[in-house]
């Protein structure tokens, strides 16, 4: 049986992993990327995924350096996102170690570019990432650069294209959520994962255990996890034993080699 | 010496990194010559089937594979895409023919809702206890890491070793004479991934 994937999420800054609240604020530091990486793959985390947050706003594709250092110890699946606008973006950050990109800004601003990459790299490689939040007028939105430009596109409309443009799964992330630790926005997961056929990874909100069964239970493929892994004492071995207690299908097996 | 083949698509480097983790002395190639020098082949492969065998072809890393892997029989290890890649033909984005070294065909995944497509994740392997591959893998935790659209409908069903469940049965290892490929990753399996790949180092075909 398919497990459901629990996902520590990294955002790194200036070759450091750093984490905030709502995309913008109180950003603290959170530890050197390699070593880190090396606790989650003892802890027997099901993937790892990294977002250099400043990639986009700088023009530039997301660090490949770290992702390289990263491969070289730690044998498990990694996604890298920030800044991709390119195939040779994505070709180069593959050759670094990465099984997969999330692409966040390019597909809201370039949705064609989701083709040709799934066409390239096969669908499998390439999440998008859905940023959004209330737009000024109230309306769910979806938003590029970090969280800074709001652009005319709804989150499940665009899921749902980016799902005919062959996106292998679908990355949600709620800036109002994002480091408060105050649960994942449960409606919209159940809503796109009702109506999309590629899997869903729910982002942004988890603050306790029972967040994490919540929003899987609503229907998310996977979950990532930040401020709660990095600030609070709850690790993945206490989440995937709730979860498990929670009839939740998860891997029981913890092994590591490091 | 382990060849890895070089053909442009793939994650190479994970896949030598983990063989080189476990003390194997490892190139990443598409020379022919050096092919000829390797103990043993490893075809790796992520993105679609048609792009590949024509990346394969441009690269002129097909007659020298079928060199190593028909004539001279050394050990192949076929890994997700480089799995389907040893089949007969292909049905992602049109009909496509495979190297054909083992008799079996690539369909696209059609399980039932609310199962998604792609089977991205971490599911658990079905495969004959005594088998030398498995050696020291235990059945309750033999979960590998799986990312796929399309999988290998074998015409033999002898040739099928293991299996996992995603809506049926689906083709997670195959073995044919000096031939192992395996749909998921066991370079990013974790502890079951590296011992899988000490286990097929240790065999001789």
């Amino acid at each position: 049986m398919l497990k459901k994937r629990i996902i520590p999420k990294f955002l790194i800054r200036g070759g450091r992993l750093v984490k905030g609240v709502g995309f913008h604020h109180n950003f603290r530091e959170a530890g050197n990327p390699v070593s880190t990486a090396k606790v989650y793959d003892a802890y027997g985390v099901d993937e790892l995924m990294f977002v250099d947050i400043d990639a986009t706003v700088e023009n530039r594709p997301a660090n490949g350096s770290i992702i390289e250092r990263v491969s070289e110890e730690v044998f498990m699946p990694f996604t890298v996102g920030g800044g991709i606008r390119s195939l040779e973006h994505i070709a180069c950050l593959l050759r670094s170690g990465a099984d997969k990109v999330s692409i966040t800004s390019e597909a809201a601003l370039n949705p064609d570019f989701i083709r040709s990459a799934a066409s390239r790299f096969g669908d499998q490689c390439i999440l998008v990432g859905l940023d959004y939040a209330r737009g000024d007028e109230g309306k769910l939105r979806l938003f590029t650069h970090g969280g800074t430009r709001a652009t005319e596109l709804h989150p499940v409309e665009f899921a749902q294209r980016m799902q005919d443009q062959h996106a292998g799964e679908i990355l949600l992330c709620s800036i109002a959520r994002d480091g408060t630790m105050s649960g994942y926005d449960l409606d919209l997961i159940h809503t796109l994962s009702e109506k999309l056929d590629i899997p869903l990874i729910a982002s942004s909100g988890a603050g306790t255990l029972a967040h994490c069964a919540e929003a899987l239970n609503a229907g998310a493929s996977a979950i990532t996890i930040s401020s709660m892994f990095l600030f609070s004492d709850h690790s993945p071995i206490k989440v995937r034993t709730y979860l498990a207690t929670n009839g939740l299908p998860v891997r029981s097996q913890q092994g590591s080699h490091s | 010496m382990i060849a890895i083949v070089d053909y442009g698509m793939g994650n190479v480097r994970s896949l030598s990194n983990a063989f080189e983790y476990l003390g194997e002395d490892v190139v990443v190639t598409d020379d022919a010559k050096v092919m000829e020098d390797a103990d043993r082949i490893v075809l790796p492969g992520v993105g679609a089937f048609g792009d590949a065998m024509q990346a394969m072809h441009q690269r002129g890393v097909i007659a020298p594979l079928n060199r190593q892997v028909q004539v001279l029989r050394k050990p192949l290890l076929g890994i997700c895409l480089g799995m389907q890649l040893v089949a007969k033909e292909s049905v992602e984005h049109g009909n496509h023919l495979g190297l054909g070294w083992v008799d079996a065909r690539i369909d696209r995944l059609t399980p039932a809702a609310p199962l998604k497509v792609p089977h991205v994740g971490w599911n658990s392997l079905d495969f004959p206890a005594q088998d030398w591959l498995f050696e020291g893998i235990r059945q309750k935790e033999a979960n590998f890491y799986f990312v796929h659209s399309f999988h290998m409908v074998c015409a033999n069903p002898q040739d099928r070793l293991a299996t996992t469940d995603y809506g049926g049965e689906v083709t997670a290892v195959v073995r044919h004479d000096n031939i192992v490929v395996m749909q998921f990753h066991p370079e990013k399996s974790q502890d079951n991934g590296l011992r899988l790949l000490q286990n097929w180092v240790n065999w001789s075909a």
